[in-house]
């Protein structure tokens, strides 16, 4: 940074100098720029070179003035390797779009203009009047547009740009700007802006050029603000329709920032800065745009309105609450807590459209297109940028549709291990969408990483699923869907879903997981920890009309539910024995409810028929001791197996997980016994006290199961529903 | 020209051969000796035949680390790297080349190069080969509009040719680890070393890559 001082532009006075100058009028700015430079930097060529360009005439030769060019050259050097003061750039946009320096250079001073710290707001309203006088040419006008948007963000204020709404809007008509200038209305569109004329402006240009996502885009916006002006059916989950930045100038924007961080924060004293955001996130996420907001109604009079950053408390927030102005930049509105309180009672829609369509952008350009930079720095960066999104979800408690439409696509192209913690949080907080959509978007991509990944990722995918349907579940509880509801949250985001359509998706989900599950445990040999991954999800799937009142019943598949049952520790039959539990308690409050109203869901024959084959599977495995008998659903052909008497084997005293307990009570019952002979446990009295004894033990799901399923003394008794 | 067939060779016991190739910078270099055994390990019982396991790559440095991965990461079996630019592979050393129990075909989606040369071996090999041994891995998926057409075309290939398609982050340690775990996972399937009964057929239809439905195109 030594080198840096001396440069008047960046040095801290020179700060100080142009942020006085840009608040004063544009006339006597050379002058004063003019100034500056002779008291400081005499022999500074950087310095030289601005001063011999802002004295370029017009008419002055371009081709082969030798002068230009070399003073061109060395501002360009500067520019890409430190950024340009605000008065640099003013001064140079002006050279650049009067055209006094030719359309060559200009197009070519343009491609070099990187702001060190802001973009004085001035400069580019002087540049509209220059595109008013239409002398550029069109590419020109593009470069222009483009660079406007790229450093957008810069812009010191936007007041006066709001103030000119209207010329900028004229240049919608021309086809070949209206993308750049959709998109640089959308960041400017305040409510006031949205005129009858307007919108009827734009629909013609729509029925001429047809839907182009931008002009989409923008009347999304004007019909947050005018619903009653624009009847036109906006969709709800837009693709961003912008494709407008540039990355070479991003590039170079990003690398000069960080570069220049330190010193531009120091100057700048931007007060409130995010805590815990990593800083070279900071130009996209840096809290403010403190100075001066346009008031949003009314230009002239002197509104009150509260910018959120200046608030501190609650309490403040509540007392403001009426008339609360938004950063210009919403992405800031992520990192406080009070922002998103604001955002969560106020669900102010323009808000909302404005986040997702900024945080869409900043994941889809910033994190899914841009490995280049593939250090560990960058990824802790993301993996920040990340959790703070989740954060934020889990505060607000609703998924961003910007990270859903994120992770759809990411989901495509992951390797299964980057931010592995993170995207799978995401993942879980995906809202419902129809069946169909979840079996492209997510089952695809999840089955192949699942399927070609080693145990413990395989764990992660069930306990993710399980946390997103457990989410589904409670939403649905909590806003209960009728025959057709209204599933959002906010209007903007309008996907209509059926009770039928939530059913299908849960439905899916479940299958899917079984299938997962089935497939995973064969795989990896029943491992123990998917094992138990797995029952977790059902323990959720067994409940969900008792509990959320949804009327599902899906019953585990036979590759889930014979490995468990056959399982070598205890804890695992013993949460089958509490599922197994669950799914009676539901399916008997079903029953209650088909009869009395006939208009609820039924649930299917099939699934009572399959509840009752593992009920009896089960006790008879169990209780019975009677399991693979011929005649039964488990029957094992009694010429392939080799085990006297295996049927036996399974039984609650014989059973593996189970084994250790009998002995122990058998030493317990008779401890003078030499040779231990576990069949008398099953006689008489004994066994409801070797029953006692295990539940003793801590095993309440199977306690549940059996008193349910065999009215405990009896050894026959298994009621099916 | 020599189609490269999975059981025209007898498996040697416990070992396994990884064959990685670089078709951007030279052609030449196809077979570099680089049998990279692992000294293992007499426990293990010679039941375990070897799994060979090429891939067909195109960045050498990804190559060699991806292969360094796989050989460090398996301690059961022997598991042999070959290196190779592209198939078929030279008649020479055709005859000590042990059997072949897994390509992969890695495809670099910045360069449209690395594409057509995995479409073009793809020719040379016998179609038993799609019956779960061959896959494909993808690097630099997250970089940029024409990476994500290109991983496009490569999804549909696979997808023809009922295989999968893994994405790796060859940049990062984690990345190619991971990678390695995934295309050990496949190969011990397709070499008939996992202990379960799994054929690398049934595996394949598991993972396989299906043409994706594009519902955001952009």
């Amino acid at each position: 940074m030594a080198d840096l001082s001396d440069l008047p532009g960046l040095s801290s006075d020179g700060f100080r100098e142009s942020f006085v100058s840009s608040g004063s009028g544009l006339s006597n700015r050379s002058l004063r720029v003019a100034e500056n430079v002779r008291k400081k930097g005499e022999t500074n060529p950087f310095q030289l070179a601005l001063n011999y360009l802002s004295n370029v005439q017009e008419g002055t030769v371009v081709r082969g003035n030798d002068e230009l060019e070399r003073n061109l050259v060395v501002v360009e050097t500067v520019a890409l390797r430190h950024g340009l003061s605000p008065d640099a750039i003013s001064l140079l946009l002006d050279l650049a779009l009067s055209l006094r320096a030719g359309g060559v250079n200009c197009l070519r001073i343009l491609k070099f203009l990187i702001p060190a710290s802001v973009v004085p707001q001035e400069a580019i309203v002087r540049c509209v009047s220059w595109l008013c006088v239409g002398k550029m040419t069109i590419n020109a006008q593009v470069l222009f547009l483009r660079w406007v948007l790229t450093v957008f963000d810069l812009i010191d204020c936007k007041d006066q740009l709001r103030s000119i709404y209207g010329f900028i809007f004229s240049f919608v008509t021309e086809e070949n700007l209206c993308p750049f200038i959709c998109h640089l209305l959308y960041l400017l569109t305040m409510k006031e802006h949205v005129q009858p004329y307007r919108v009827r402006k734009l629909m013609d240009i729509q029925a001429k050029m047809g839907r182009q996502p931008f002009l989409m885009q923008l009347l999304a916006v004007f019909k947050v603000f005018r619903p009653e002006l624009v009847t036109l059916s906006v969709p709800s989950r837009m693709k961003t329709g912008f494709k407008n930045y540039n990355s070479t100038w991003k590039a170079a924007l990003s690398a000069v920032q960080k570069k220049n961080r330190a010193e531009v924060m120091a100057d700048l004293r931007l007060s409130v800065e995010l805590k815990g955001k990593s800083t070279s996130r900071k130009r996209k996420l840096h809290h403010l745009e403190v100075p001066g907001f346009s008031s949003a109604f009314d230009t002239d009079s002197e509104r009150k309105v509260c910018c959120l950053q200046e608030l501190r408390s609650f309490t403040q927030l509540l007392q403001n609450i009426h008339n609360i102005e938004l950063p210009t930049q919403m992405g800031s509105l992520l990192g406080s807590s009070l922002a998103l309180q604001y955002l969560d009672c106020v669900q102010d829609e323009s808000a909302f459209l404005r986040l997702n369509f900024w945080l869409g952008h900043a994941l889809q350009e910033e994190f899914l297109l841009c490995p280049e930079e593939g250090g560990s720095d960058s990824l802790s960066e993301a993996s920040v940028f990340l959790s703070k999104i989740l954060s934020s979800q889990q505060f607000l408690q609703e998924g961003f549709f910007s990270t859903e439409s994120f992770l759809y696509k990411f989901l495509s192209v992951w390797d299964g291990s980057l931010l592995c913690s993170q995207i799978l949080d995401l993942l879980s907080h995906i809202p419902l969408i129809s069946s169909s959509y979840l079996r492209v978007l997510v089952f695809e991509p999840l089955i192949q990483l699942y399927f070609t990944s080693n145990v413990f990722f395989k764990c992660s995918i069930i306990e993710c699923l399980n946390s997103m349907l457990h989410k589904w579940l409670t939403w649905q509880s909590v806003n209960p869907l009728d025959e057709c509801i209204d599933l959002s949250v906010n209007t903007n985001n309008t996907v209509t879903m059926t009770l039928s359509g939530f059913i299908d998706a849960v439905t899916e989900l479940v299958s899917f997981v079984g299938r997962l599950a089935t497939e995973g445990l064969r795989l990896e040999n029943c491992h123990i920890l998917l094992l138990n991954h797995t029952l977790n999800f059902y323990e959720t799937v067994c409940d969900m009309l008792v509990k959320y009142a949804l009327p599902v019943v899906i019953m585990p598949p036979a590759g889930v539910f014979y490995p468990a049952l056959l399982a070598t520790d205890s804890l695992t039959v013993d949460r089958l024995g509490y599922i197994m539990y669950r799914y009676r308690t539901n399916l008997a409050l079903a029953k209650k409810q088909e009869q009395k109203n006939e208009n609820t869901f039924h649930i299917s024959r099939t699934t009572y028929q399959d509840f009752n084959k593992q009920l009896v599977a089960m006790v008879n495995c169990l209780w019975n001791s009677k399991p693979f008998l011929p005649g039964t659903t488990s029957e094992i052909d009694v010429h392939l197996s080799k085990v006297p008497e295996y049927w036996s084997h399974f039984d609650l005293v014989h059973h593996p997980a189970f084994f250790k307990y009998a002995i122990e009570f058998h030493q317990k019952c008779w401890p003078e016994r030499m040779c231990v002979d576990l069949a008398s446990i099953k006689v008489g009295r004994y066994r409801s006290w070797y029953m006692e004894f295990l539940f003793c033990q801590g095993f309440d799901g199977l306690n549940d199961f059996i008193q349910v399923n065999t009215g405990q003394s009896s050894s026959s008794g298994s009621s099916s529903l | 020209m020599a189609l490269l067939a999975p059981y025209s060779k007898i498996p040697e016991p416990n070992t396994a051969t990884v064959l990685v190739s670089s078709q951007l910078r030279c052609v030449c270099v196809v077979l570099t000796p680089k049998h990279l055994f692992i000294a293992t390990v007499n426990y293990q019982l010679a039941k375990f035949s070897g799994p060979s396991f090429r891939l067909v790559e195109n960045e050498e440095k990804f190559q060699s680390k991806l292969a360094d991965a796989i050989v460090k990461r398996e301690k059961d079996v022997n598991v042999n790297v070959r290196l190779a630019c592209r198939l078929p592979l030279p008649v020479e050393n055709g005859e000590t080349r042990p059997r072949v129990d897994l390509v992969v075909f890695i495809v670099n989606l910045l360069f449209e190069r690395s594409l057509q040369v995995v479409e073009n071996s793809l020719n040379h090999l016998s179609s038993d080969y799609f019956l779960g041994k061959v896959c494909f891995m993808v690097t630099d998926a997250r970089c940029g509009a024409l990476a994500q057409e290109r991983l496009l075309s490569v999804k549909k290939l696979a997808a023809s040719h009922r295989c999968p398609v893994i994405c790796a982050e060859h940049q990062t340690e984690d990345g190619i680890s991971m990678a390695a775990s995934r295309l050990l996972t496949i190969l011990k399937v397709s070499a008939g070393q996992s202990p379960l009964a799994t054929t690398a057929l049934y595996l394949s239809t598991l993972t396989r890559c299906t043409v994706p439905f594009e519902l955001y195109e952009d």
